[in-house]
């Protein structure tokens, strides 16, 4: 990608800030209002950096123990939740860096971590179990042993979730833990990402394939062909694209009318490694791809979900996530190298 | 971009009670200045602080397609995954499966996902033996025998359990199946680090220095005798046996250690491989060479060696000294006794179903014709593969190309270049029920 200039964007995407952190920049999230991009590396290492000037206004050193898993960020206040391989998650004050509370969950790694989207739920996954909590920490289920680790959990509908491990998809209702649902597939099952109506889910196949379910219908597809296996999903907020990583090049699939089975999806080529994270805007259809060599490119779709680029730049390492800030006006990279890039979004 | 370097795993598998524990509680103790990360199946004893030991539960995810060859390890993918991204703080990584794990998943692992085979490189497959006790485990259990046929390197531990005598037979039996395999004796697991670090284990070059004939097929002859003799002439007396004729070697100078047995046995492979010259009885026995004594007469038969200075002399024979109360004889009527003998526990003797294949070749290959054979191959025969390993003088290329595998996985790159060596071209397979002949004819076919 010698045309983009290193640390030069292009595009749509402006000159806005960079910072780094001690190890592994692993996951990241803005606070609600966007004033503030809280990243954590993968020594347990979680930095508060204000949003417009990238200036620390906090940061906890070696929190979790082993390392740090994820994060997740309250949908309305400033509480940030943290996950590890020390089998504890951690809730802080997000503008503030305090630590509110700590629960552990006992041996495992704790993978994943979901609000709800009202923020009165905390869900969280380690090992093979997942657990429910009240966003005051205390716990209101957890689930059985699932037939292997889980690998995704997402909301499916404001009263459930949906969680993915090897060889099956599970529905379980939020306030019980009862599983409403399951769907069997003989598959490693490495991503998900669920349709904002609840109605699809889809999920990245070890085997280089996507698989997914209607669950109107209960009908099912897989998409192969791909040159990886796609760790990267995601779906636009419209629910009609959902685009997918597995090699070099992205693949959109179109779940407006008909499609996508027997369609010829979307085909987004222009990185040289393979695809690493995929996040859409909130709004409209913009896709930000990030992939192994640091490249990041903003696509705009068009109907078929082939789509523009519309912004462009590099930063040094693998990109390990890729946020939107809330309203869209903002695109945070963080890289395996500790660095955290964030563009301001321009027109 | 930074480029890195890929960090080498080692596999280490074996029984229960084998001394897994024990020699990995060994290598992170030890003063070697690296960096490990040690993945545990089973919750063993090992906690040293400068290794970060994450433990994770077996998890094994086969695919939707049926292939046993894309089954990997799920619980692997994840810790491996998790563990690049701290990569810059270790060295090396030391896997340790459970006693009964099938190692074909682990090893695929590092061949069927892009994101583990870009960041790591399977250094090296160490299985630890329970002298003791595997002879029962390998009629028990297909894993045993898989852990055995995969391993880069054996450790026969425990070996002060055993006695030499089985401890030899024990290792020609496990040779057997696997020929490409090191084999290293010992007491409480205690090998040099290098034993299962670094073992680069697919450089051949290292394991022919260390048996030149590990190629050959196994040692044509049963028994070795050592004789030491004065000057005089000797006769060897035989009784009526199995067989109406018996093959022999006579080394001269062979000494009684383990390394001269070997190195005598490696040298009569060669002589046994040159056509054997038939010896009447009553007849003088050429030192040196292959002869095959003729015993169809009834009753003893007598033949003779002149010899002209003191030394020890190895009988390499086709049959055991007790099978025909082979004796050796002096002037005075005084028979000699051996100053050692040896058990060579010859490859027809075992029925394992799993065994090695070794081709060597000198010449350039066709690249398109060996590609199309080994798609072949593996298609077919892939499951019953379990590794193969080696390296191709591939026509116009001046490096040679080094390449393993695990069943149907393939993995090659070109290595050092020929320079003035022989271009020649070496490949092992270890599977079950191997097609040896078709596996031969369709290598030599791929030769230009």
């Amino acid at each position: 990608m010698s045309g983009l200039g290193k640390n030069k964007p292009k595009g749509i995407l402006l000159e806005g800030w960079y910072a780094t952190v001690d190890d592994y920049a692993i996951c990241g999230a803005w606070n609600p209002n966007g004033t503030i991009l809280v990243v954590g590396d993968s020594i347990g290492g979680i930095y508060g950096f204000e949003g417009k000037s990238g200036t620390v206004l906090w940061e906890q050193k070696r929190t979790h123990r082993d390392g740090l898993l994820c994060m997740a960020m309250h949908p309305h206040e400033n509480i940030l939740a943290t996950g590890g391989q020390d089998g504890t998650f951690m809730l802080w004050n997000a503008q503030k860096g305090e630590l509110l509370q700590e629960i552990n969950l006992g041996r495992g790694w704790v993978d994943t971590l979901l609000w709800s989207s009202d923020g009165q739920l905390l869900a969280v996954s380690i090992a093979r179990r997942v657990h429910m909590y009240r966003k005051d920490g205390s716990e209101i289920w957890k689930s059985a042993d699932h037939p292997s680790t889980v690998s995704a959990i997402q909301w499916s509908k404001d009263n459930e979730i949906a969680t993915a491990c090897y060889g099956q998809v599970a529905f379980c209702d939020a306030s019980s833990g009862e599983i409403h649902e399951t769907f069997e597939w003989k598959g490693s099952l490495v991503s998900m990402s669920v349709s904002p109506d609840g109605d699809i889910v889809a999920c990245g196949s070890q085997d280089k394939s996507v698989h997914f379910w209607r669950r109107s219908t209960g009908e099912d597809s897989m998409m192969a062909g791909y040159h990886g296996k796609p760790s990267a999903l995601s779906f636009d907020e419209s629910g009609r694209f959902l685009a997918t990583g597995g090699g070099n090049s992205v693949t959109v699939w179109n779940f407006q009318g008909e499609g996508p089975e027997g369609t010829k999806p979307g085909t987004l080529e222009i990185h040289i490694q393979p695809i690493t994270k995929l996040s859409f805007a909130h709004q409209g259809v913009h896709l930000a791809s990030g992939a192994r060599d640091g490249a990041v490119i903003v696509w705009s779709l068009d109907d078929s979900g082939n789509g523009d680029i519309i912004g462009a730049s590099l930063v040094e390492e693998i990109i390990s996530d890729l946020l939107w800030r809330p309203d869209d006006r903002a695109l945070a990279a963080l890289d395996a190298h500790g660095g955290v890039t964030v563009w301001q979004v321009g027109n | 971009m930074s480029i890195h370097e890929k960090v080498p795993v080692t596999i280490l598998t074996g029984f229960l009670g084998s001394g897994k524990t024990t020699l990995l509680n060994r290598i992170l103790s030890e003063e070697h200045g690296k960096r490990i990360a040690v993945i545990e199946n089973e919750y063993g004893e090992v906690g040293i602080d400068q290794a970060l030991v994450i433990n994770a539960d077996e998890e094994i995810f086969e695919m939707s397609n049926g292939c046993i060859c894309c089954t990997v390890r799920g619980d692997l993918i994840r810790v491996l995954g998790n563990l690049m991204k701290r990569r810059d703080k270790f060295d090396y990584v030391l896997v340790e499966t459970t006693g009964l794990a099938d190692p074909g998943p682990v090893a695929q692992t590092f061949f069927m996902d892009e994101e583990i085979q870009s960041e790591f490189s399977l250094d090296g497959i160490v299985t630890l033996v329970d002298a003791a006790h595997i002879e029962q485990q390998l009629g028990r259990s297909d894993e045993s025998t898989e852990q055995i046929a995969f391993a880069d390197v054996l450790i026969l531990n425990k070996k002060d359990l055993v006695d030499d005598e089985a401890l030899d037979a024990l290792e020609v039996r496990l040779r057997d199946m696997n020929r490409m395999a090191r084999v290293v004796r010992t007491e409480k697991a205690s090998v040099p680090v290098e034993t299962v670090l670094n073992l680069e284990a697919f450089n051949l070059d290292e394991v022919l220095e260390r048996r030149p004939t590990f190629l050959e097929p196994e040692y044509p002859f049963e028994w070795t005798g050592v004789y030491s003799l004065e000057p005089g002439r000797y006769e060897i007396s035989l009784a009526e046996g199995p067989d109406p004729t018996m093959s022999l070697v006579i080394v001269s100078e062979q000494n009684t250690d383990d390394a001269s047995l070997r190195e005598g046995a490696e040298w009569c492979v060669r002589r046994y491989a040159e056509p054997a010259a038939a010896s009447e009885p009553e007849s003088d026995l050429t030192m040196g060479s292959h002869i095959e004594l003729q015993l169809q007469a009834s009753g003893r038969k007598s033949f003779y060696v002149q010899i002209d200075s003191s030394i020890q002399i190895g009988l390499f024979a086709q049959h055991t000294a007790e099978e025909f109360d082979m004796q050796v004889i002096n002037a005075n009527g005084d028979v000699v006794p051996t100053e050692c003998e040896r058990i060579w526990v010859a490859q027809h003797e075992h029925d394992d179903e799993v065994g090695s294949i070794a081709i060597e070749k000198e010449g350039d290959v066709d690249p398109n014709r060996l590609n199309a054979w080994l798609s072949r191959l593996l298609a077919e025969s892939g499951i019953d593969i379990f590794r193969m390993k080696g390296f191709i003088s591939l026509a116009g290329q001046d490096k040679r190309f080094v390449f393993q595998g695990v069943h149907m996985l393939f993995d090659g790159q070109p290595e050092k270049p020929w320079g003035d060596a022989v271009r020649r071209n070496q490949l092992v397979f270890i599977g079950r029920n191997l097609d040896e002949e078709g596996i031969r004819k369709g290598f030599e076919a791929c030769l230009v």
